[in-house]
């Protein structure tokens, strides 16, 4: 890549910081990064407001936080086997949450946007939200074309899961549908394709 | 900047320090269209000064045959309020800017906390027409100093019903923000209009109960702050001026004659921003526009509140 190029709607993430005007902080992570992550952040403190943390413990590989975080998690944890289970318990959460919650969300880029989505329908904006991005750099790609939306891309060059299409993946990215833009990448040149390399390990 | 010029077709004292004007457009016709929160900048001569005061607008939006402001009577006024009072009569002939906003209601909102106090109800006004209009969630709670100077109270209750609360602070009646704030759904938008304290008690209680940056709107219309006259340079102009004691660096590189551009002159919206080339004393910055490290670079001044203690100050206009 070009140096010094950047695309501004491309999500620059942070780690997860404790906000400290907050009355209440949902956490929520997936996987053995975000477990990670959860941990750094009660390193940083416990907080005194109240705190539920929302774990989708799927990877039951060499490591698993999930017992850490039950002993360093004062209150409020509750572990997920998958991610759409998670997904759907911040759904549950936020309708009786009030106006001084903050949201902590640490995971895959498709996991941390799926959340953002849920909670712009409670008029949370996405900069509300503390992200933090863990485990891989796999990205959503959204076809230009035929606006299918093909996930876990690892490679600059992907096929399109709905039309086929060979897709050059770019930095462009849609908060609204947490995906880079794919365009065809063979469009003039009809099966002359770069070489197809994994860089989103 | 292009101006409207506008005839009063009517004065209603609202209440002893409240006058209400409404105004149409000198020419007939239909005035443009404006959103909830806007403002106009109605420009005075004032013994040959020209005098330029922000006033919000308060009719419907949907409504483009007048214009509808509201003007307290400054104890203190440096002329314009006093002015509008004394001077302007039905028929009178005004000058004034287009609508610009820049209280507008956040779209998004799931609902919208409205804070008046005093005469900040009047930018409300118009908001309440288009919440009302798009059937959006809303609070009114607006405090005034004493049962006589509660404008405009009667039309809020019929149109607001059970979604306006009124505090009389002579009756000893205060709102509670921090139980006001804490009991808010996500998405509720806080919006304050009124005397500084006020606007400050909102801000720091909405930030010390969580509450995101973009989820707290404030206006406030206050006067330039006097003080020492100085010297100001205006570089690109290869002009000299004096800026006296009571009136603002905006007002009179105006009345010097130089287009200077300006928006809401109450230091929120940074339109006016001017960049300093040089001066031999101390910046005295009154913005809410500027960040903490610009204000103390030294190197820009917003001139429609901000001012100098110096001899001279040179700025690039």
């Amino acid at each position: 890549m070009e140096r010094g190029y950047w695309i501004r709607s491309k999500p620059v993430y942070s780690t997860l910081i404790w906000n400290q005007q907050a009355t209440a902080h949902l956490v929520v992570a997936e996987g053995v990064g975000g477990g990670m992550a959860v941990l750094k952040l009660f390193q940083q403190m416990h907080p005194e407001h109240p705190i539920t943390v929302l774990y989708a413990d799927h990877e039951q590989g060499s490591v698993d936080y999930s017992a850490t975080l039950q002993r360093v998690v004062p209150e409020g944890l509750q572990l997920y086997a998958t991610d759409g289970a998670a997904l759907q318990a911040v759904k549950a959460y936020l309708p009786q949450a009030r106006m001084g919650l903050r949201i902590y969300v640490a995971g895959s880029e498709k996991f941390m946007w799926e959340i953002a989505g849920i909670c712009t329908e409670y008029g949370i904006e996405n900069d509300e939200i503390c992200k933090e991005l863990t485990g891989t750099l796999a990205r959503s790609v959204y076809c230009v074309h035929c606006k299918g939306i093909t996930h876990d891309v690892h490679s600059n060059v992907t096929a399109c899961v709905d039309c086929g299409r060979m897709l050059f993946v770019r930095d462009h990215f849609s908060r609204r549908l947490g995906a880079y833009m794919g365009l065809m990448v063979d469009a003039e040149a009809p099966g002359v394709l770069p070489e197809i390399e994994e860089i989103y390990p | 900047m292009s101006l409207l010029t506008v005839t009063v077709a009517a004065i209603e004292q609202v209440t002893p320090l409240v006058k209400h004007f409404t105004l149409m457009k000198s020419d007939g016709g239909a005035l443009p269209a404006f959103s909830g929160g806007s403002h106009v900048v109605v420009a005075m001569n004032i013994n040959g000064r020209t005098h330029r005061n922000p006033y919000s607008l308060m009719g419907s939006p949907g409504l483009n045959e007048a214009y509808h402001i509201s003007v307290r009577l400054q104890e203190k006024s440096r002329g314009g309020s006093a002015f509008m009072h004394e001077q302007i009569k039905v028929g009178s002939s005004l000058q004034i800017t287009y609508p610009v906003n820049l209280f507008a209601l956040a779209k998004r909102a799931h609902k919208h906390l409205l804070i008046a106090g005093g005469i900040g109800i009047t930018p409300f006004i118009s908001q309440i027409e288009d919440l009302r209009r798009t059937g959006a969630q809303y609070e009114l709670h607006y405090g005034y100093r004493s049962p006589e100077h509660g404008a405009f109270n009667d039309v809020l209750k019929q149109r607001c019903a059970e979604r306006a609360h009124f505090y009389v602070d002579s009756e000893g009646q205060r709102m509670d923000l921090r139980a006001l704030f804490s009991q808010q759904p996500l998405g509720t938008h806080v919006y304050v209009c009124g005397p500084n304290a006020m606007v400050v008690a909102v801000l720091e209680t909405a930030r010390a109960l969580g509450w995101p940056e973009n989820h707290i709107h404030s206006e406030q219309f206050t006067a330039p702050p006097m003080g020492e006259p100085f010297t100001l340079r205006l570089a690109a102009s290869n002009m000299e001026i004096m800026v006296p004691a009571e009136m603002s660096m905006l007002e009179s590189i105006e009345a010097a004659g130089v287009d200077a551009p300006y928006l809401c002159r109450g230091g929120a919206c940074g339109r006016c921003e001017l960049e300093v080339l040089s001066t031999n004393g101390g910046l005295m910055h009154h913005d809410h526009f500027l960040t903490d490290a610009e204000k103390a670079s030294g190197k820009k001044i917003m001139p429609c509140v901000s001012r100098a203690n110096c001899g001279y100050l040179e700025v690039n206009i």
